[in-house]
């Protein structure tokens, strides 16, 4: 039945197109506010962390679970108690595995795609009732991550893509 | 340099205090002494000069071990995990009542990872995650864990439980997760900033705990004068919990 299978390609063809169009509304902007804030005051240079930061926390795991060493450089419980608010504005609490993705890890990990299981164990936010003085010493007076979405700039994108973010450099 | 050297002081001037302490007033003494664990910086690594070990004696254990386990609980965050059935929930540390049936004398003790010098759960690990510290301490590297669930098999003292089930908020230093086994850990992260562990701050009445290469060290000199006997002596295991009292 040649008119049925025409029907049915025209039919695929414009499921194609409906897809199509899905795809050109574009990459969905990163939320990166919580990666912005306190860049500066980070343990190292913000370009090198940013390429590098899973490098500098696989080598403290190991040297702190198997040598003891438990220095705070580069220590994922201090990235968490600098970087993440316990809770939002609403008092909600901050998890990495939010829609909202203001989690400060989340916010770049979910846009570039890049499975993040750290949290699978290792806790997500810094815990206030049991320690009401987590925060980094840089920390407390400075911006707070949970509320403002800071647009992206030219710079941000080209070093979260490493130049391939197609059409967000120009 | 300034720093070595004033890690040194601090460790001597433990030492002696520990050793004025025990002269005062006997073996066990009711109150925590920081020299027990000397604060180690935090740049060093471990050392194998040092063995840690506990000495429970469950005659002064007047709850029968019950407040070390809550104490367990509230550190490491165990034992409410909400989709586990009451079986499979963690458990690091629980307290076991032994009764003879001839005399129906009966007494509890509180039974964790015995920290053997031979641990049979490192033998048997496929990946090198169940692993011996240098200074003893017996836990699970759980970077490497695969959940395959052999040391708790191995293990005489069923002191190993599987987590089942996604966590959040877990204790910031007791990283806990799903498909991986865990245990207790004698409180590492508070050893190595020189405190004790937590079910040993609970009890200070019934628990030494401190460094058994020392022989100056108080648990030393305990066993050393009261013995302290080892749960399933008959494995050779050489553990570094010890009991007073069985």
């Amino acid at each position: 039945m040649p008119l049925l299978s025409k029907i049915k390609s025209l039919l695929g063809l414009a499921l194609f197109a409906i897809a199509l169009v899905g795809c050109d509304a574009g990459v969905p902007e990163p939320n990166l506010a919580p990666a912005k804030a306190k860049a500066a005051q980070c343990v190292e240079p913000t370009a090198d962390i940013r390429k590098n930061h899973m490098v500098y926390l696989d080598k403290h795991r190991d040297k702190t679970v198997i040598e003891g060493i438990r220095t705070t450089k580069h220590s994922l419980n201090e990235c968490i108690n600098c970087h993440v608010a316990p809770t939002r504005e609403d008092g909600s609490a901050v998890h990495y595995t939010d829609a909202k993705q203001d989690h400060f890890c989340a916010s770049c990990h979910t846009y570039v795609g890049v499975k993040l299981d750290c949290f699978q164990c290792h806790a997500d936010r810094p815990q206030v009732a049991e320690n009401p003085n987590y925060q980094h010493k840089l920390s407390s007076t400075t911006y707070h991550l949970s509320a403002t979405t800071a647009q992206p700039d030219a710079s941000d994108l080209l070093l979260l893509g490493s130049g391939q973010v197609q059409g967000a450099t120009q | 340099m300034s720093q070595i050297n004033a890690y040194r002081r601090k460790f001597l001037a433990a030492l002696s205090g520990v050793a004025a302490g025990s002269l005062a007033s006997g073996v066990i003494l009711r109150t925590v002494q920081a020299g027990d664990v000397p604060a180690k910086p935090a740049d060093q690594p471990i050392s194998n000069q040092v063995r840690w070990g506990m000495l429970i004696d469950i005659n002064r254990l007047t709850d029968g071990g019950a407040s070390m386990v809550e104490a367990c609980k509230r550190e490491h965050g165990w034992g409410n995990d909400p989709k586990a059935r009451p079986e499979q929930q963690a458990q690091w540390i629980r307290t076991v009542q032994v009764t003879d049936k001839l005399t129906q004398h009966s007494f509890t003790l509180p039974v964790m990872c015995q920290h053997c010098a031979e641990p049979p759960c490192v033998d048997v690990c496929p990946t090198g995650a169940s692993m011996k510290r240098a200074d003893g301490i017996v836990q699970v590297n759980k970077h490497i864990c695969i959940g395959c669930r052999y040391c708790m098999m191995a293990c005489p003292y069923k002191a190993r439980s599987f987590v089942h089930e996604n966590l959040t908020d877990q204790r910031p230093d007791s990283p806990r997760g799903i498909g991986t086994v865990e245990s207790c850990n004698l409180c590492v992260h508070r050893v190595d900033q020189g405190q004790l562990p937590a079910c040993a701050e609970a009890a200070p009445q019934a628990v030494i705990f401190g460094d058994l290469n020392d022989p100056n060290s108080r648990i030393s000199q305990a066993v050393k004068t009261l013995g302290g006997s080892q749960i399933r002596a008959d494995l050779s295991l050489n553990t570094g919990v010890r009991y007073l009292g069985l």
